[in-house]
């Protein structure tokens, strides 16, 4: 059967609709549909993929006003008409390609590696995790960048230097890490104004995370950490 | 232009989003009918006519409407704001959906009950 | 050390944040209470709760007074720390906040004073 693409593009001066028609059989991914159209329709659509198994994050697109990786969603789910366009709160480079430099500096930005006092490369030591630590972070571990949570925060749509939900999840992911020594740090790193107090819990974050990881919670955490911290440093 | 545009869609958005921005919504309305209401209550200082009048002109049935939509604001502000509480502090996050509902049926019945009274006021019913 | 957080960076600034954050859940769970009060008091007691004197009685009254004194204080610290929240949520707010702090506590002063003059002259 034929599904109608919508797609919105854009050549670097003005966004405009776009429709192609093609044939879709059961199990075929947004992705193969997209490629389909740049194999055979218009060479010149630009999109980003890689994996195909929803593990990189390349492909996170908005489809049907609902931002999901287009390698892991299937096109007869969701119908028989599709409107795909770039992620929103991005700056949009080509078609559905937009620039992620800001998202991975504000990843950067929260130290997202363990913190050790004892590094030593030369003689490294085993570090021992039980299960049940593991389980307090694991979830968190998850994210593929992918930017899905970064582009429905409505905090993110109004104020461009906020970290935003997957740089505050990577800072809580590793304070989270009983292997960790480096929490204070951090949470000095996420509680300024754009850190944790821009979040009003609106959790579409939550809704829209193909890893189910949650973001919102970890938001949430850290806030309350980085709150107890602050006022704890008045009576130091 | 374009940000206004996207604070009131609600395509692809699920009832959290919504309920944050009706949040939102219904904080500014409020704020703003606190100046008013301050102001409103300078009537008390300037004695009884003054203030009677005042009474006279918006406890009317064609206040009524806009008394019920202000009660109606005033109400998702406040049950919405005591589930906002609950998860900020970090708890329940994982019954985040059915306090959500929970919370809106809450809205719905004391917003009847604190409508249905003022119209019966009003009306002199 | 690179990794080293500076103490100095962790001075009393920075305290405004999370105390204004839990102040607003505090005072928005109290507001929950005394806002309920108040529209009880005027609409649910007695149909003559709006006549003047009854009004100004209540106003005279000291037991009152605390609890419009509280109403107004928290009523106004809730809305303008709200507006404050919503102004520092976008670009402007990010590149002036000392402005939107000011602005937001002037407008603080100014509703928590007009409404606390009701309660003095009576």
């Amino acid at each position: 059967m034929d599904v109608e693409f919508r797609i919105r593009r854009f050549d670097g001066e003005k966004s405009y609709w776009q429709t192609f028609n093609i044939p879709v059989k059961r199990g075929m991914t947004v992705l193969e549909g997209l490629y389909y159209i740049k194999e055979n329709l218009d060479g010149s659509l630009t999109f980003r993929a890689s994996c195909r198994m929803a593990i990189c994050g390349s492909c996170a697109v908005k489809i049907n006003g609902k931002p999901r990786l287009a390698c892991e969603t299937q096109i007869l789910e969701i119908g028989n008409s599709l409107e795909v366009e770039p992620l929103d709160n991005f700056k949009v480079i080509k078609d559905l390609v937009t620039d992620f430099e800001g998202f991975f500096k504000k990843h950067e930005a929260v130290k997202p590696y363990l913190i050790r006092k004892d590094d030593n490369y030369e003689e490294p030591v085993e570090l021992i995790q039980s299960p049940k630590e593991l389980h307090a972070y694991y979830d968190f571990t998850l994210c593929v960048k992918c930017g899905a949570c970064y582009s429905v925060c409505p905090a993110a749509a109004t104020r461009d230097d906020y970290l935003g939900p997957a740089a505050i999840t990577a800072a809580y992911r590793f304070n989270a890490d009983s292997r960790d020594e480096g929490e204070k740090i951090r949470l000095a790193l996420v509680c300024g104004d754009n850190g944790v107090w821009r979040c009003h819990f609106a959790a579409e974050c939550s809704e829209v995370c193909p890893k189910q990881i949650d973001p919102a919670k970890a938001v949430q955490k850290i806030r309350f950490k980085s709150a107890i911290e602050t006022i704890k440093s008045i009576f130091r | 232009m374009v940000m206004w545009q996207k604070w009131f869609s609600v395509k692809g958005k699920s009832l959290f989003s919504i309920a944050f921005s009706l949040h939102r919504l219904t904080g500014v309305v409020l704020t703003i009918y606190l100046c008013m209401h301050l102001a409103y209550l300078t009537s008390i200082r300037m004695g009884k006519e003054v203030f009677e009048s005042f009474i006279a002109t918006t406890v009317t049935p064609q206040f009524l409407i806009f008394d019920i939509l202000l009660v109606l604001a005033g109400i998702y502000h406040g049950v919405n704001g005591l589930r906002l509480i609950l998860h900020e502090f970090g708890l329940t996050y994982e019954s985040r959906k059915s306090i959500l509902y929970v919370s809106v049926a809450i809205v719905l019945i004391v917003w009847l009950i604190a409508s249905y009274r003022m119209y019966t006021f009003v009306m002199g019913v | 050390m690179a990794n080293e957080i500076n103490k100095e960076e962790m001075h009393t600034k920075r305290v405004l944040e999370p105390l204004a954050w839990i102040f607003q859940l505090i005072s928005g769970l109290i507001l929950t209470v005394l806002v309920t009060f108040h529209f009880y008091e005027t609409h649910f007691v007695s149909h003559e709760a709006m006549e003047y004197e009854l009004v100004v009685s209540r106003l005279s009254s000291l037991g009152y007074k605390i609890m419009y004194a509280l109403l107004v204080f928290f009523v106004a610290f809730h809305a303008f720390n709200g507006v404050r929240a919503i102004l520092l949520d976008t670009n402007f707010g990010a590149k002036y906040p000392q402005v939107v702090n000011s602005l937001c506590f002037l407008a603080f002063l100014i509703a928590f004073g007009y409404g606390s003059l009701l309660l003095l002259v009576f």
